[in-house]
């Protein structure tokens, strides 16, 4: 968010640097407007394209064709939770077997029921993010359909995500904990909930907030197995000073090997799938989650998803969807209502 | 955000030393035009940094503005569309409500403060007078984080506090008032040590003939107060007022940074945004330059109406020594 402000200040007059790393949340607000970068087609990307997973590259690419970004990395989605607490409240503990807990998302809303009715505890942080932004992320179709007309308000499987998010807040299973507040970092530390939705970036904000619960984490795969939240690109800006040094730079460190080591060093997941299969990568293993084998782990995740569309205005919708929920989950929000609520603040945010 | 304006007008000089004045400057040209020399910088300044954006402001406010694509002239479409959002009305009364909750307290707690600061026979008076400075000093965010942490439903200070006597925790960042109070309570925090400064600097000023005298005559600390200390403070009175209201309307950062999921909008039904930050998550949130600055103009309009009204209040403050 910083950056795409940052970004646009400079795109709007500034000096611009010659690279600049882009959020996928925040992409689509550039790719509608494709004249301030280079089209990478110019410096041979597409010679390069089919190395990345055609859904992510589709992301930067415009409806013309033109390519204004590499991706650099993606989330991938895995759920990361606390094998001491889990095995204090009689479930199983094993990665494998708790994956099986899980086939579906009520599935996962029953688990939570289980937990809590055996500790008293909550179970997952929240239910804005770690149900809804989750499942909304798994369907085939999101707020777009795929012309670029807006069905936010009618696609049943953004109704089922939201209504998901209900069932779990009714539950009564959530620590109430908006994701990356303080009390969501403290909570964490403590051991109040058990559970929470981790793309391959949480696990880094895992490590830190919770530093103390080193080796009692472990990570199995989401409810319904696959799905993406987050990645980057890289773009050069049309006014980038050293256009072909910039493009020298993303050709050499985002080639399959070069997003290899990346991975190696820093745990970002690869967008390049030539690399999934590799053993440095499926033998990569966590100490922080239980030498669980992430690289496998969110590779999986990743393979055979149905690319959606994601517009301009995908970012304030998700945005308003969340707010309702947390509304409802923390604060006085009516849940029959919530839905509607959320409908009405679209309208009024986007105008449309 | 806020600059300390000391000078005050002298008593006109006579029609014959003003003669002899301007028969001493018109000198050459160079004498002439060295008074403009001097103080050309600071209008330079201000004209680029200060006059340009605030009449480009203007001008954007009439566009429906891509600060990274196109631009086209809507006339007053943008302010139609703010008067009937509900969002604009909702951050206005936001931005009062927090605004009052924050300077009227911080204010009277500022003069008493000085008050007693200013005691005859107060020991260690330079170390008290100096940690007061300590909040102005310290950034807003250490603050926004350390009082976000004390307000925390679950595992802050104050809940646990709430707790010890039988109440249950009440989440402050969530509730509208309980936001309002909060981020009052950080500006204030802020703001209070460089009021009771600029209002001991005001007393010091004030010869203490004046209180020994009025204590001769029977006058105890509260007609102290109210007839010497007051008046002789209405000049620095009504500058603070006048300044913590700007500052006050404008509050950014502590809303910014009270909640991290939601932060462009205080919270998941926009219970604490400013103004200013929904100026910043039109501008710069959802890229609607124009947008954004017609909201900027509504509230300078704001802030121009809110600081006449209070200059006028102030004002009344009696006894004023003219």
């Amino acid at each position: 968010m910083e950056t795409a402000q940052a970004l646009t200040t400079a795109l709007a007059g500034g000096k611009v640097p010659d690279l600049v790393l882009i959020q996928g949340d925040d992409l689509p607000k550039f790719v509608q407007q494709p004249q301030n970068f280079h089209d990478l087609r110019g410096f041979g990307a597409e010679g390069i394209k089919s190395d990345y997973l055609d859904w992510v590259i589709s992301q930067s690419t415009t409806r013309n064709g033109e390519i204004l970004g590499i991706p650099t990395d993606v989330g991938g989605m895995a759920v990361a939770y606390r094998t001491d607490l889990f095995a204090a409240a009689g479930l199983p503990t094993d990665r494998e077997a708790v994956g099986q807990l899980w086939p579906t998302w009520d599935a996962f809303i029953e688990t939570g029921t289980r937990y809590t009715a055996a500790t008293g505890k909550a179970f997952v942080d929240n239910a804005a993010t770690s149900v809804f932004y989750q499942a909304v992320n798994q369907g085939s179709q999101k707020y777009y359909d795929e012309a670029g007309n807006l069905v936010y308000d009618r696609n049943p499987q953004v109704k089922q995500a939201f209504d998901l998010a209900l069932k779990t807040i009714r539950a009564g299973v959530t620590a109430k904990q908006s994701s990356f507040s303080t009390g969501w970092s403290a909570a964490m530390g403590q051991g109040q909930f058990a559970v929470l939705a981790a793309p391959s970036w949480m696990l880094n904000a895992i490590r830190m907030n919770a530093p103390d619960t080193n080796g009692k984490w472990d990570i199995a795969t989401i409810p319904g197995g696959r799905g993406n939240w987050g990645g980057s690109y890289l773009a050069i800006p049309k006014r980038a000073n050293n256009p072909q040094a910039a493009w020298n730079y993303i050709a050499e460190t985002q080639s399959p090997t070069g997003q290899l080591e990346h991975f190696l060093v820093e745990g970002s997941l690869p967008t390049t799938p030539s690399v999934y299969q590799d053993p440095r990568l499926t033998s990569r293993q966590e100490p922080f989650f239980s030498n669980a084998p992430v690289g496998k782990i969110y590779t999986s995740s990743l393979l055979g998803l149905t690319p959606f569309y994601i517009g301009p205005d995908s970012s304030a919708i998700g945005q308003e969807f969340l707010n309702a929920l947390t509304n409802v989950e923390q604060g006085a929000g009516d849940p029959d209502d919530a839905w509607e609520a959320a409908l009405r603040n679209i309208k009024t945010a986007i105008g449309k | 955000m806020r600059t300390v304006t000391t000078a005050r007008a002298s008593t006109p000089p006579t029609a014959p030393t003003r003669e002899r004045a301007r028969r001493h400057i018109a000198g050459g040209p160079v004498e002439r035009l060295t008074p403009y020399a001097y103080t050309a910088p600071f209008f330079l300044i201000f004209a680029v940094f200060g006059l340009f954006p605030l009449l480009f402001t203007f001008y954007v406010a009439l566009f429906d503005w891509n600060p990274i694509g196109e631009r086209t002239f809507i006339g007053t479409d943008n302010f139609a569309r703010m008067l009937e959002d509900p969002r604009f009305w909702n951050a206005t009364t936001n931005t009062v409500s927090i605004w009052l909750l924050s300077t009227v307290p911080q204010l009277a707690v500022a003069l008493l403060l000085a008050h007693l600061l200013n005691h005859a026979r107060l020991r260690f008076a330079t170390f008290f007078r100096m940690s007061l400075l300590v909040p102005y000093i310290t950034s807003v965010a250490a603050t926004a984080i350390v009082f976000a942490q004390l307000f925390d439903r679950d595992f802050g200070l104050l809940n646990w506090l709430l707790g010890l006597v039988g109440v249950e925790p009440f989440d402050f960042v969530q509730s509208t008032w309980g936001s309002h109070v909060l981020i009052a309570t950080m500006v204030a925090w802020r703001w209070f040590g460089y009021t009771t400064l600029l209002y001991l600097a005001s007393l010091r000023a004030i010869p203490r003939a004046i209180y020994e005298a009025s204590a001769i005559d029977g006058a105890g600390t509260w007609q102290q107060f109210r007839h010497i200390t007051i008046p002789a403070l209405r000049p620095v009175i009504i500058f603070t007022v006048v300044t913590s209201t700007i500052g006050g309307l404008q509050i950014f950062t502590e809303p910014l940074l009270i909640s991290p999921s939601a932060p462009l909008t205080c919270g998941p039904i926009r219970q604490c945004q400013t103004l200013t930050l929904f100026l910043y998550e039109q501008g710069f949130g959802q890229f609607q330059f124009g947008y954004g600055a017609a909201i900027g103009v509504a509230l300078f309009m704001i802030i121009i109406v809110i600081a006449s009204i209070n200059y006028l209040l102030s004002a009344r403050i009696h006894g004023a020594h003219r």
